[in-house]
């Protein structure tokens, strides 16, 4: 008898479990959910919404129209801004794999010593340790018509004339950005190929596979999230960059990002919030393109 | 040993061993993972490689594949020296005990990797061909575009045997391929793995750390120990006549007991022993299989060797059951019952008895 009404009682508290197992998980997922409402659903919704507005010289009042965006398509300053962004973005991006996927392959799968290996990467943060600003700037000695660079070519006799194309130019722009972001590329492939056993090396070089043959077949597949993972950190960053391109460029190089800060800078909402939105877009598409490389579910 | 020093003197190069090893050294700092390791391996020979962890062979297995250059000695293939040769040149299969496989490629890629990407590759069609080919031999027809995270452990061992097939190699090297399976699995891989290397008559050289593979397996075991060569031979040598006191112990089937060599008799802390047989070690101690005691009732053994314990418990095998009992200054003492031999007599826990034995039983090293 009481084990039926055990049995009874248990099969009456099933659904309730159900529902306070439901209950704790919509629990834990509020405080996220909240966050990213507010803080990113919202201010999206709050840009492309403010990008219909319409603007005057001193005020924006809520008044749809497609002014603003005419005026982004149908400027050449504008689109050529877009251009130069996407460009940059596009070489950093290329600049910042090209240096960090041999340091990764270095200190991910040729320092086996796991100490030496944290010492290393600890070594690629230590820029990180002084301000953003202070790191851009820090190029304008190096690369400065008197600076660092030209004094050294100068004085072991490669050139007789200063290199001035080396600041405030694109090239300056790129420099200084690869710098900055070629640690967020190094992290994550250094992370995947440390994860890779040792002995598949080895079985590969059994099979009489040479060291660029296993590289490509072998290593650099397996590499790929920590890549996709990189590429997506370099991306986002230098796609929203001003600062850099600021300090680097002697104003000459105009990312979207700047237009931002100068629009912002003279109230001029509207069209702050088309660029925004169009970069926004951007990020959308190029971490959408990056996703589909490789099933990062599975693969972290 | 004697069978490589004749063999030396011979130039016919088809009486020349597939394997031969001369004084292979391997140390890492001051630890000496291979001493002076010499021996040979014949044409088509499945040799077992037994010995504890540490006893050096995985580093034996790899000097041999070429990931580890010794620090002395020399290698031989077929008579052909390669201590020093570029691992592809080799011509070794190499089967890990972790299997290895890529793990982002298909069970039919991971066949076909060395084809299309080793020294020399293969047009196409004749790579697809070798590789489906070699893939049936195992027995995994069906599963080639699986990818290889996606298959069993078995399945996985079983790729990495074609893997490494396919390649045709002169020699196999197998590092505790079956470490990985499940009991089961093991047996039933054991028997396949004997009828694949029959079918393709290459020699294998199959390292465990289990006594009961490599006696199972081999047509002669190695014993390894501290990185010196315990005992070469035939299965049924090793077992019955294990060379030094280690290799008895390794074995898993001796008590082993410390003492030394006394005319006639071997003294030991449990008493004088008589023997049957003597090996010449040069470590002295006494051993005698489990299976060769008997527990009797404590002073009603009135024969001699016999030794005083008591007894702690018992384990259930199946065919057998296994008796621990405890000498006076806690040395464990197995005995094993054949159930064929009748009924397991009844012991009580912490009683006294007497096991005995008979004196030809007995082997002494020293």
């Amino acid at each position: 008898m009481s084990s039926i009404e055990a049995v009874v009682s248990k099969t009456d508290q099933q659904p309730d479990r159900g529902r306070s197992a439901a209950l704790r998980s919509y629990l834990l997922i509020a405080p996220s959910v909240i966050w990213m409402a507010l803080f990113l659903i919202l201010p999206l919704a709050m840009i492309v919404y403010v990008s219909f507005w319409t603007q005057s010289t001193f005020k924006i009042e809520p008044k749809l129209t497609l002014d603003s965006w005419q005026t982004f398509f149908g400027s050449d300053t504008y689109l050529n801004s877009l251009w130069t962004t996407i460009r940059i973005w596009l070489i950093v991006l290329i600049s910042t794999f090209v240096l960090g996927y041999p340091t990764a392959l270095f200190v991910g799968l040729f320092v086996r010593n796991k100490t030496l290996q944290t010492a290393l990467l600890v070594l690629c943060v230590i820029p990180f340790w002084t301000s953003f600003l202070i790191r851009v700037i820090a190029w304008r000695p190096m690369l400065g018509k008197e600076g660092a660079i030209n004094i050294l070519l100068m004085k072991f006799g490669f050139i007789h004339q200063p290199i001035e194309a080396l600041l405030f130019t694109e090239l300056s722009v790129v420099i200084g950005m690869t710098q900055i972001y070629v640690v967020f590329m190094v992290g994550p492939i250094a992370f995947m190929l440390g994860r890779i056993d040792p002995n598949i090396i080895e079985a590969a070089r059994d099979l009489g596979a040479g060291f660029w043959r296993i590289l490509r077949k072998i290593i650099f597949p397996l590499s790929l999230p920590g890549v996709v993972v990189g590429a997506m950190f370099v991306s986002v960053m230098v796609l929203g960059e001003f600062a850099t391109s600021a300090a680097l460029s002697g104003r000459k190089v105009n990312l979207l990002g700047n237009i931002v800060v100068t629009q912002v800078g003279s109230l001029k909402w509207a069209l702050a919030s088309v660029v925004g939105v169009i970069l926004t877009v951007i990020m959308g598409f190029v971490i959408a393109g990056l996703l589909r490389i490789v099933d990062l579910k599975k693969e972290l | 040993m004697d069978a490589v020093r004749t063999k030396k003197g011979m130039s016919i190069l088809s009486e020349e061993p597939i394997l031969r090893l001369e004084g292979l050294t391997k140390r890492f700092g001051s630890h000496v993972a291979l001493g002076d390791v010499t021996f040979a391996v014949e044409r088509g020979e499945y040799v077992a490689l037994l010995g504890p962890s540490g006893s050096g062979k995985t580093t034996l297995l790899r000097s041999i594949a070429g990931f580890e250059i010794p620090d002395a000695g020399k290698i031989f293939l077929s008579g052909q020296e390669i201590t020093r040769a570029n691992i592809y040149e080799r011509g070794i299969g190499f089967v890990f005990q972790n299997f290895a496989l890529f793990p982002h490629l298909s069970v039919k890629d991971n066949v076909a990797f060395g084809l299309r990407n080793g020294a020399k590759r293969l047009p196409n069609d004749e790579v697809l061909s070798r590789v489906l080919q070699t893939i049936a031999m195992v027995g995994l027809t069906g599963l080639e575009e699986r990818g290889a995270a996606q298959i069993s452990g078995g399945q996985k061992q079983r790729v990495a045997l074609a893997r490494t097939l396919v390649m045709q190699p002169k020699l196999v090297l197998l590092d505790e391929p079956l470490g990985a399976l499940d009991a089961n699995l093991r047996l039933r891989m054991r028997a396949e793995l004997r009828q694949i290397r029959e079918q393709l008559g290459i020699p294998f050289l199959h390292v465990t750390g289990s006594e009961t593979e490599a006696l199972a397996m081999g047509d002669r075991v190695i014993v390894l120990d501290q990185g010196r060569i315990g005992q070469f031979g035939k299965p049924d040598e090793v077992y019955n006549r294990p060379a030094t006191p280690n290799v008895a112990r390794f074995l898993n089937r001796y008590n082993v007991f410390d003492g030394a060599l006394d005319g006639e008799v071997f003294a030991s802390a449990y008493g004088r022993f008589a023997f049957g047989v003597r090996m010449a070690s040069a470590r002295s101690a006494y051993a005698v299989r489990y299976d060769r005691l008997v527990a009797k009732q404590a002073g009603t053994v009135s024969r001699a060797p016999a030794i005083r314990v008591n007894y702690v418990a018992s384990e259930y095998l199946g065919a057998a059951i296994m008796h621990f009992f405890e000498t006076n200054d806690g040395k464990v003492v197995e005995v094993e019952h054949h159930l064929s031999n009748g009924p397991p007599s009844a012991f009580s826990e912490g009683e006294a008895y007497d096991l005995t034995w008979t004196a030809e039983d007995g082997i002494v090293f020293g």
